[in-house]
């Protein structure tokens, strides 16, 4: 900030004595600096104080025993032993592990296709389309709320909404939550069914592809099919990228449907035991948060992995059409 | 203001500062007050601290409960400032879920309330780390009386030879059954002494006449397990070790597979359902058995959540495998600078006549024997009556108080359930899942 605004200042006042001009550049870019950072600070308070503090106190907490009730004045340093013990002595962390990646496998690629799916569907010009873009929108803004979780728990019970719905049509339905084959599934459609976040950017993406594409490919003879193909997913791809970086974060850091659906104990037998909730059980509940602390770094690292990767691939698929990457 | 501006601000004509250009020393002073900004709420934090000399003090206490506990709670708070005009109290409460949360975080933050409410599944957890303070000296000295409680109520409370919570109340496992239904469909009702063979050959043939599960399955529940090792001769905790080994728990899971074959406990989704500790998920009252397992103190609750007569008795088998638990306890922070007001509190909760009269049989059985025979007396609540005077009965045949659990009690808990679901939903065998279990738990409290 302060080495962009005190060169273009040199030139406006466009000094004859360079020499005394740039002490006093040097004075200015020194009060500028601070004023700067001036307001930063409400910013750069939150951030170390509620960040970057806690994050790095997290670090040194994973190499500990600390308990939460013992003082960190007390807590003893223990080395390695919290990520040997979370990777060769608990079964339950690998399948915390399982569960997690088999929630992300499947729910962001279907999320991500429904939103798209919607997105070209509510792309068209038709009367009240605006209402549904609304309607679709709305489950998203409900976001992780825990009413939500509630009544989804209520509407896949055993004698829930439906199952009703099924009776309808002489089928018996399972106790979708309740059920440890499929209480994760019932999380995943949860997670489906919220893909309004994605389907608006994709509708924004939509609506930036130049219509002079169709109408020369369509001139060379594309049907609708080739015409996505060959035109819109690559005009789209930068837009997909984003909401698969994101989504797929998303889909790791689900914590609230499975907390409410489980009363916070990631049943029936371990089937919702997702990577944060385990996490939290072992650090509020067992009361090991420096095992917990650990297992937040892996986490972290594990999600930077993911991205990195994604972002290496991210050249041989996506497309911007200014040349750059 | 803070201190190191003064200088400065007072003094604007001093030679050195002339050179400063106003608005650089415009930045400074603001960078000076952000700084002092949070010395400043820290400040005024400190002097609103509860001991201020003048004898005031502002006890701050919490404790887990509904709107009912919280009603009567902030009545006998409010008579003991009635007492004591210079103490009043900075009352949080909140509902079970999540409240060892807090009460953890709270500790973590060094900024725990003085005086709370805790149970036995973490009383070992912060005895032994020493957040507790040790009462023992306070009971001695007759400043904390405990001369009318039971004596087996008291040790309850002990934890490495501290006495680190008084129990609030007692209370003791209670099988509580739907009378309704049983007289509806000339059905005899359990009693006290049944063995639990004839508990589940009950629970079929109510199962077959009513089409409503006899019984919930307890398999997953660490109380009734409990009773059924003491009953067998073990216990749940034997020092710092476990006190029961894998063929207890492949017995105890294969009497309950037997159960479910016979008809006689709901499906295991249902069952699911009613391991959540929460007292309006009880099948008992959902409709969806017609029993369930649970503390005695909770039948006034349960009976607010079904229009359907409630019965209670013992678990099965012989009696004497319970014991005068405390239903919860009064515990107070090590480090509190009102401990001594806080123990008071304590005390004045326990045995004056007219708190005890309030708080009636909420947290349990009054600790007080000579208080429990008046409030028994004078009860009016039908649920209470009932709870009281099946208590009274128990009483007479209690066996030794158990050991407090210890350290890594809330995953001996949590492995419970999910090696018993794991049998239900029929994904291991008894033997494999008591594997796993006691693995478990070893890891567990090491």
């Amino acid at each position: 900030m302060a080495l962009t605004t005190a060169p273009g200042r040199t030139t406006r006042t466009g000094s004859p004595r360079p020499h005394a001009t740039r002490r006093g550049a040097g004075r200015d870019r020194h009060g500028e600096g601070l004023a700067g950072y001036v307001f930063l600070s409400p910013w750069l308070i939150g951030l170390m104080g509620v960040t970057a503090i806690p994050m790095l106190l997290s670090l040194y907490l994973s190499f500990t025993n600390y308990d939460i009730l013992t003082p960190l004045s007390e807590v003893e340093w223990v080395g390695l032993a919290n990520y040997e013990r979370m990777f060769t002595q608990d079964p339950s962390y690998w399948h915390a592990v399982q569960v997690t990646l088999t929630f992300a496998l499947v729910a962001v690629p279907l999320k991500l296709a429904a939103a798209l799916g919607v997105a070209l569907l509510l792309n068209k010009a038709w009367r009240g389309v605006g209402l549904f873009r609304s309607l679709f929108y709305l489950p998203s803004l409900l976001g992780g709320s825990v009413a939500l979780a509630i009544v989804w728990v209520n509407m896949f019970n055993r004698d829930g909404a439906f199952n009703s719905f099924l009776a309808i049509f002489g089928i018996e339905g399972l106790p979708w939550v309740n059920d440890p084959d499929w209480a994760l599934e019932t999380l995943m459609l949860l997670a489906i069914w919220q893909f309004g976040a994605p389907m608006v950017i994709f509708l924004a993406g939509l609506k930036q592809v130049p219509s002079e594409l169709y109408e020369a490919a369509s001139v060379d003879g594309a049907n609708r099919f080739r015409q996505f193909w060959h035109v819109t997913l690559p005009m789209l791809s930068p837009v997909i990228f984003f909401n698969l970086v994101l989504e797929t974060i998303n889909g790791f850091q689900g914590f609230t449907a499975a907390f409410v659906l489980s009363n916070g104990t990631g049943g029936p037998v371990d089937s919702t035991l997702m990577y944060t909730l385990k996490l939290y059980i072992s650090g509020f509940t067992d009361l090991e948060m420096g095992y917990a602390s650990a297992m937040a770094w892996v986490f972290l690292i594990a999600i930077g992995l993911i991205t990195t990767v994604f972002f290496s691939t991210g050249r041989f698929w996506v497309h911007y059409s200014d040349g750059e990457r | 203001m803070h201190p190191a501006t003064s200088p400065t601000a007072g003094t604007p004509a001093e030679p050195s500062h002339r050179t400063l250009a106003p608005r650089r020393r415009f930045l400074r002073g603001l960078v000076a007050a952000v700084v002092a900004a949070p010395l400043l709420f820290g400040a005024a934090a400190c002097g609103d601290d509860s001991d201020a000399g003048d004898g005031k003090v502002k006890l701050s206490i919490f404790w887990w409960g509904g709107e009912n506990r919280a009603k009567l709670t902030e009545d006998a708070l409010a008579l003991y400032t009635k007492k004591n005009p210079n103490v009043t109290f900075e009352k949080t409460w909140q509902a079970n879920q999540g409240y060892f949360d807090k009460l953890a975080t709270l500790t973590a933050g060094g900024n725990p309330p003085d005086l709370f409410q805790i149970d036995d599944n973490y009383l070992s957890e912060y005895a032994e780390r020493s957040t507790v303070l040790d009462l023992n000296s306070y009971s001695d000295s007759g400043k904390l009386d405990v001369s009318k409680f039971p004596k087996s109520l008291l040790e309850y409370g002990v934890v490495d030879g501290k006495l680190a919570g008084v129990a609030s109340g007692e209370n003791t496992q209670g099988l509580v059954y739907n009378k309704t239904l049983l007289t509806r469909n000339g059905l005899p009702e359990p009693t006290t002494g049944m063995s639990w063979e004839e508990h589940i050959a009950w629970a079929e043939q109510v199962t077959k006449k009513t089409k409503v599960p006899g019984t919930q399955d307890p398999s997953a529940d660490y109380k009734a397990f409990w009773v059924w090792l003491r009953q067998q001769g073990k216990d749940l905790y034997k020092g710092k070790d476990l006190g029961f080994d894998e063929a207890d728990v492949t017995r105890w899971f294969e009497l309950w597979k037997g159960a479910r074959e016979r008809g006689a406990t709901p499906t295991p989704d249902v069952i699911h359902e009613g391991n959540a500790s929460d007292v309006t998920k009880q099948l008992v009252v959902t409709g969806k058995a017609a029993t369930s397992w649970v503390w005695v103190n909770q039948m006034p609750d349960l009976k607010k959540n079904t229009k359907d007569e409630l019965g209670v008795v013992a678990y099965p088998g012989d009696p004497s495998g319970q014991w005068a638990r405390a239903a919860m306890y009064w515990s107070v922070f090590k480090g509190s600078k009102n401990r001594d007001v806080a123990v008071d509190v304590i005390n004045f909760l326990a045995n004056d006549p007219e708190a005890v009269a309030l708080l009636g049989t909420d947290r349990g059985l009054p600790s007080n024997l000579d208080l429990r025979a008046k409030v028994s007396e004078t009860a009016t609540d039908p649920a209470m009556k009932q709870s009281i005077q099946v208590e009274t009965e128990l009483a007479q045949k209690f066996g030794q108080a158990a050991q407090v659990p210890i350290k890594g009690h809330s995953k001996v808990k949590s492995e419970l359930v999910k090696a018993a679901e794991n049998v239900q939903y029929g994904r291991i065998t008894p033997a494999e899942a008591a594997a796993q279990y006691v693995a478990a738990c070893k890891s567990a409290i090491v």
